[in-house]
């Protein structure tokens, strides 16, 4: 799965970089799981989630794997846009990585608490 | 962003790529900025289809097994044009130098030690060297792309290339040219 690559991210005020995720296809994942959307509005739900903006490349790179993997898949286009929903396989994947990534985010606060 | 710009950046795009998702990635880049984050994104995006081409939608015609039964035999591989440009760049150099020999432009020429005192190579020259040196990004794209996919084809249109590149200078070297 291809991870972080041309990400865009904004600074924070004091300057530093505010450690935005950046794993696109799990952004997709995440994104599609609140309902089927088109690169746009996915690009758009992506920024208010976690405030990373994925440049339409990585997000089509992103897409065209995913669907590869029969992770999401697309829906009839509305004009020339296409929405695309996420599949069961999609759910369980996306299941299975956030659990992960909170027991690492769980382990990690922890640790910092004791400093 | 302009629709011709967009356009344009989606036609960067390998065309397999482009008959599933031009009409969307157009309308996506047109809804956005144009800005010069978004142009570097979707060039070294498409740039990145071409190198690594996404599997399994038949997104790459010579992948398709219905379009190109044997994708990886050595007469495939010669047919891509990071394949056979290097290998004609050297041809065509090698036959300048051979005709140019038999006709008499350029001549054996003694070594000159200071290069303040040589006189300049000629027009001949300045295009063999431009041939030679060209290919090389050439043949670094083509190893980059192929090595991982077909490594056994990949190294032997790489030897036809060292091959060609080699005999293509050989009459330089031993002639003193």
């Amino acid at each position: 799965m291809r991870t972080t690559r041309n990400v865009d991210q904004a600074e924070s005020e004091d300057g530093a970089e505010p450690g935005h995720y950046s794993d696109p296809p799990l952004l997709v994942l995440a994104s599609l799981a609140g309902g089927p959307k088109h690169g746009h509005a996915m690009t758009e739900d992506i920024a208010g989630m976690c405030g990373t903006r994925l440049g339409p490349g990585t997000l089509y790179g992103a897409i065209a794997r995913l669907e590869q993997l029969a992770w999401i898949e697309p829906l009839p286009a509305e004009q020339r846009r296409r929405p695309y929903r996420i599949t069961a396989a999609g759910l369980r994947v996306l299941r299975a990585r956030l659990a992960t990534l909170q027991q690492f985010a769980q382990a990690g606060l922890g640790r910092l608490e004791t400093l | 962003m302009n629709p011709r710009l967009a356009r344009r950046l989606t036609r960067l795009y390998p065309r397999a790529w482009r008959q599933r998702y031009a009409d969307e990635f157009e309308a996506l880049l047109e809804a956005g900025p144009s800005d010069l984050r978004t142009l570097a994104n979707s060039i070294f995006s498409a740039l990145h289809e071409h190198i690594s081409p996404t599997q399994g939608a038949n997104m790459d015609p010579d992948l398709n097994p219905e379009l190109n039964p044997d994708p990886n035999s050595l007469s495939a591989m010669l047919r891509r044009p990071s394949a056979f440009l290097p290998l004609a760049m050297s041809l065509s150099a090698l036959t300048m130098v051979l005709v140019c020999i038999a006709v008499g432009v350029i001549a054996h020429q003694p070594a000159v030690h200071n290069p303040a005192v040589r006189e300049d190579e000629g027009a001949i020259a300045h295009l063999w060297q431009l041939l030679m040196t060209v290919q090389m990004p050439i043949i670094l794209f083509f190893a980059i792309k192929w090595l991982r996919r077909a490594p056994g084809q990949t190294l032997r249109v790489l030897g036809l290339q060292a091959g060609a590149w080699l005999a293509s200078c050989a009459p330089i070297y031993f002639l003193h040219l």
